[in-house]
């Protein structure tokens, strides 16, 4: 036994991270230098350790999904790869690190460890390893020059020669039997067949398994080959130790390395014994200083059995425990976590030291275009709330709460790029420092669109004379005072060139953390400023019936809300609308009432009134509110859960006639998984079906407008919007069963809308004026592709089926 | 009403002798009930003989008459005065329209018939249509839904075009009998009257014949084919309906519009909102406080929540 393993440590190489650190450190010089203390390793969870595919995690395509594919094009131009890079920190003399390498190791060694004396074993395999696999490649070898077949000890190598290796072979002596490379002690060794040595490399290769604690006994000799190169066989004795029967685990993160005291060659007997004795106090105390670590129980007991079987403690079975405890930290998240240490050998315990990943420091760190570290517009605090508290000092990493931070800062939409790194602390050893890296975005930004659209012309074809100009002027100023605050206008029209025509606005100041930043609250408060124009689907005729002339609502006014998100789906939104409602007739005329077509093909303008007040202008000011309850969530891409939508729109009797009502709806939809399904990406959704509620109802002042409609794509399907009637109040029924097929999925669906005997409670009837029914239902079958649904609807009032396809989702 | 200049009924005199004598009695006795103003509402479909029965009543060619169309969508209002007693009949436009109720002109109707009362509704259809359909109950429903379920109390129903032979050798009686009762039963349920308001069984039915051709008696009285003159019939059984102590539909500003929607529940408002406050919006946030505390979390934030480990 090495004589530091009197002290009943056994400090275990990292080997599971050796291959890949070894292709990383690029310079034999660094790499000569005993003085590289790999203190810390941070990789990725890979499920192939010696994988060289790179590790930098680009988490791009998580986000393509939360990126709105139309967002705004301040947006779109900014350029979104976000990278969770955790990348290796480079080494004093290993600067010529090529990107692609880079990320492929995440190994990092420390150069801060002055005591080379006592480093151990454990560190010089992985400082020397490197060396002997890099430097001679691409180098000529020398042959031998020996007869062939014939087996020569290391130390009558020739000191001048570089051999090169055909085979390598492992024999344990205790089994006496040849090993194969897959046996775990291959990896200890960082030799390679194939690979040109010299003799010293070799005896080093040597000392250091002699000297790492694993074997009590180990050689090295080579058979000679005819053709010049060499057979190595490597012969060992594997360290064994009384048998455990219990099992700890502990945190050493931060803690000062133990560092064994120089021993004097020609000590005593009784010094070395008392020696013996403080190194094993003193090992008791940092055992007792050390904190748990996050190993879970059941892990704990699975290391327990194996120790109970094995009997002995093998220097085999720590690797296979070393093994375990980190497949678990780094299936966890925990990518910074390694077994560092296996101590208190040859007593009934085993003591597995771990380094966790201790978070030491969090820094937030601004960059330029062009990556200099610049000071940041952006508040810290803001950034700060999105981060996960198991991202904060005193944490240990995960890498989970590292994409989290980077989902809830992308979220933001104030930076172009965004880079969560972990890289150790030099003055912690052990320690982590998270960096966060952060690229603004431009805070003001202006940009005019333009398109040309052709209508038609007399005879409905197009002509150049009626090619309109249009377009949108847009300007958005961005995270005022750096607290995320914003100001957007725009203004579209069809036809600048006559812009009363169409001219649509939208001026909006977003004011968030209403409850100040370092509130966990979060409360955004909008302002805005607005009009549109929609096409009324009360005004809209029913089956059979002759078009009818439509009628354009033109809203603009004055919106002011509050909403608090609970969740990122789960919102109360509350506030002040203020607006001007004009009723138009196709010609833009102000029109007080709907039009109809009578049976002799005239026009009639005495259909039902259009606004309140009967002037074809309302003004009012009413409360909003909006809550939604939105547990919903993905099984393989399948929605499932719960939402439930209340709305409110409360009049105060301010404005036109005075209007007082109150208009509400309720919309409560279920999905319903009917199968339990094995989670994971590439398993099948499971089967869901939908069920789902929608009453909305007016009490009071009711203008035409506000009349809830039946029928259309989110109402009743298989009718156009507003087929079915205007009503005061209404009750959607809708059930859909989803069956997936293959990574899509198909459904049937049955729905129903009924005014429950309201439409005549409307003012001038409407629904009954453009011969609507008040009610129907519908059902078909339809399949999703992507976002396009394509479906077949039965209307059941007719009878009669259609194709149709859709955007986005009915629920 | 009564203070436009209202024409003396000459028409009266132009009937034969019995039939003035009927009248006149009939008259008499209405005046003894005091009843001296008598409106007449006449609806129905378009083209089933509603012009020209006002012009039969009053026994002159006061509203025009044209067999294909009715001339324009005006109701009128003949007004005759006998003796002290007035007489008013509103002959109204057809209400149907393309296969469906017009309710254009029903709205027309009844601006035309604010505030004024109608004593007797007579409802116009021919005698010689063999089906009821839909669309009957529908203009039943119509008016029902315009002048209210009382309105049929003081209704008759009136069959036009009563001069002809029946299909399939029926007996005419027999085919009276039958179409009079199939059109009830679509008046009882389109009026939703219910079973046991026997008044809804009893509505009146009076055949009308206003062709020129129609048999005459010995004493020159237009006779129908069961031998009964017509005129006295009809003006009697609209005496009857009077007088049968139901009470006269005053159409004002309230059965025109029906009772305003908007109104409705508007005082409720207040309540209804604290209601929805308290039952809908905090139990909906009381769901999401659960919802969060539910939340599956993954298990690195579960297995480190507390706060940091350890100071530095």
């Amino acid at each position: 036994m090495p004589s530091f393993a009197a002290s009943n440590h056994l400090l275990s190489p990292a080997l599971a991270h050796s291959l890949t650190s070894r292709r990383r450190l690029p310079s034999s010089s660094s790499s000569q230098n005993p003085k590289f203390v790999p203190s810390v390793k941070c990789s990725l969870p890979s499920s192939n350790p010696t994988s060289d595919s790179p590790k930098t995690l680009n988490p791009t395509t998580i986000f393509t999904a939360l990126k709105k594919p139309f967002s705004a094009t301040a947006v779109a131009a900014a350029s979104f790869s976000i990278l969770l890079h955790f990348s290796p920190i480079e080494l004093s003399g290993g600067g010529a690190n090529p990107p692609g390498s880079g990320g492929g190791g995440g190994g990092w060694g420390d150069g801060g460890g002055g005591d080379s004396g006592g480093g151990g074993f454990w560190q010089r395999i992985f400082s020397a390893a490197p060396a002997i696999a890099d430097e001679p490649q691409n180098q000529e070898w020398d042959s031998h020059g020996l007869p062939a077949n014939i087996v020569v000890q290391l130390n009558k190598l020739s000191g001048f020669k570089k051999y090169k290796l055909s085979e390598i072979l492992f024999f344990d002596r205790r089994r006496w039997a040849t090993v194969g490379t897959e046996d775990s002690f291959f990896e200890m060794v960082s030799l390679r067949p194939g690979g040109v040595y010299t003799k010293a490399q070799l005896q080093k290769e040597l000392e250091t398994l002699a000297t790492c604690g694993m074997f009590e006994k180990v050689d090295m000799e080579g058979k000679t080959n005819p053709d010049g190169t060499l057979n190595l066989t490597i012969s060992f004795t594997e360290s064994t130790w009384q048998s455990a029967d219990k099992f700890r685990c502990i945190n050493v993160g931060l803690m000062a390395q133990s560092k064994p005291i120089e021993m004097d060659p020609d000590m005593t007997d009784k010094e070395k014994l008392e020696y013996y004795r403080s190194q094993e106090k003193d090992y008791r105390r940092r055992i007792d200083r050390a904190r748990p670590c996050l190993l879970p129980g059941p892990v704990h007991r699975e290391i327990l059995q194996m120790l109970r079987e094995q009997g002995k403690v093998s220097a085999r079975l720590l690797q296979k425990i070393r093994d375990r405890v980190q497949k678990w930290y780094h299936d966890e998240g925990y990518a910074c976590a390694q077994v560092v240490n296996f101590g208190n050998l040859n007593t009934k315990e085993v003591v597995c030291e771990v380094v966790e990943g201790d978070i030491t420091q969090l820094m937030i760190q601004f960059q330029d275009k062009l990556g200099n570290v610049v000071e940041g517009n952006t508040q810290l605090p803001v950034i700060r709330r999105e981060l996960p508290k198991q991202l904060r000092q005193g944490h240990v990493f995960n890498i989970e709460a590292g994409k989290q931070a980077l989902r809830n800062i992308n979220s933001l939409a104030l930076f172009s790029n965004i880079e969560v790194n972990p890289r150790p602390d030099e003055k912690n050893e052990g320690g982590i420092i998270v960096e966060i890296k952060l690229k603004e975005l431009e805070q003001k930004q202006a940009e005019v669109s333009t398109e040309w659209s052709i209508v038609p012309g007399r005879g409905g074809r197009p002509t150049l004379a009626s090619l309109q100009p249009g377009g949108t002027v847009s300007f958005e100023h961005k995270n005022i005072k750096g607290l995320n605050r914003s100001i957007l206008g725009s203004v579209t029209t069809s036809n600048f060139l006559n812009p009363q025509d169409d001219l649509a606005f939208k001026l909006e100041y977003v004011h968030p953390y209403l409850d100040g930043v370092y509130n966990p609250r979060n409360r955004t408060l909008r302002a805005s400023c607005f009009n549109s124009r929609k096409l009324s689907p009360v005004f809209t005729g029913g089956p059979g019936v002759d078009e009818v002339p439509p009628i354009w609502v033109d809203r603009a006014g004055l919106k002011a809300n509050i909403t608090e998100n609970f969740t990122r789906q789960s919102k109360f939104t509350y506030g002040l609308v203020m607006e001007e409602v004009t009723t138009r007739d196709e010609g833009s005329h102000i029109s007080p009432t709907g039009q109809r077509v009578l049976p002799s093909g005239g026009i009639s303008a005495d259909g039902p009134p259009t606004t309140l007040s009967g002037t074809g202008i309302d003004r009012m000011a009413f409360l909003q509110a909006n809550i939604t309850r939105d547990n919903t969530k993905y099984v393989n891409g399948a929605i499932v859960g719960q939402r439930n939508v209340f709305q409110l729109d409360q009049g105060l009797g301010i404005g036109s006639k005075f209007p007082f009502f109150n208009r509400h709806q309720l919309t409560c939809t279920g999905f319903f998984q009917l199968k339990q399904v094995e989670e994971g990406a590439g398993k099948p959704p499971p089967p869901v079906l939908v069920l789902h509620g929608h009453y909305g109802g007016c009490i009071g002042d009711l203008p035409s407008y506000d009349a809830f409609t039946l029928g259309g794509p989110y109402s009743v399907r298989g009718y156009n919007m507003g087929e079915l009637g205007a009503a005061r109040n209404i009750l959607e029924l809708a059930a859909e069963l989803r069956v997936p097929v293959r990574n899509t999925h198909m459904y049937v669906f049955a729905e129903h809308g009924n005014d429950l005997g309201s439409s005549k409670l409307v003012k001038g009837n409407p629904t009954e004026v453009y011969r609507r029914l008040g009610h129907g239902s519908s059902y078909g079958f339809g399949l999703k592709f992507g976002l396009v649904r394509a479906e077949y609807a039965v209307d059941h009032n007719s009878g009669t089926g259609s194709v149709f396809l859709r955007f986005g989702e009915r629920f | 009403m009564a203070s436009q200049l209202i024409r003396e009924w000459v028409g009266i005199q132009q009937f034969p002798a019995a039939t003035q004598t009927k009248l006149l009695e009939l008259l008499g006795k209405l005046k003894q009930e005091d009843v001296s103003t008598l409106t007449i509402l006449v609806m129905g479909k378009g083209g089933v003989g509603k012009s020209s029965t006002v012009n039969s009543i009053v026994g002159e060619r006061a509203v025009a008459v044209s067999a294909f169309q009715s001339e324009g969508p005006r109701p009128v209002m003949v007004s005759r005065t006998r003796a002290g007693f007035n007489l008013h009949i509103i002959d109204t436009p057809g209400l149907i329209e393309g296969g469906y109720v017009n309710f254009q002109t029903l709205e027309i109707i009844k601006r035309f018939l604010l505030d004024k009362t109608i004593d007797v509704l007579l409802y116009v259809d021919r005698l010689d249509t063999y089906r009821v359909d839909n669309l009957d109950k529908q203009i039943v429903k119509a008016i029902t839904d315009s002048f209210g379920k009382e309105i049929w109390k003081r209704a008759l129903v009136v069959l036009t075009h009563a001069q002809l032979s029946p299909p399939d050798g029926l007996e005419y009686e027999v085919f009276f009998a039958r179409r009079s009762e199939a059109l009830l039963k679509v008046v009882r349920s389109g009026a939703k009257i219910k079973r046991q308001d026997t008044w809804g069984a009893n509505i009146p039915v009076v055949l009308v014949e206003n062709s020129g051709r129609c048999n005459k008696n010995e004493n020159e009285e237009k006779i129908l084919p069961n031998g009964t003159a017509w005129i006295p019939n009809l003006v009697k059984t609209i005496t009857d309906v009077t007088l049968n102590g139901s009470k006269a539909i005053k159409v004002d500003k309230k059965l025109i519009e029906g009772p305003n929607p908007n109104r409705k529940w508007k005082e409720f408002i207040p309540l209804i909102f604290a209601f929805q406050y308290f039952f809908i919006i905090k139990p909906i946030q009381k769901a999401i406080k659960n919802d969060i505390a539910r939340e599956a979390r993954p298990a690195w934030e579960m297995r480190d929540t507390g706060s940091p480990l350890r100071k530095y």
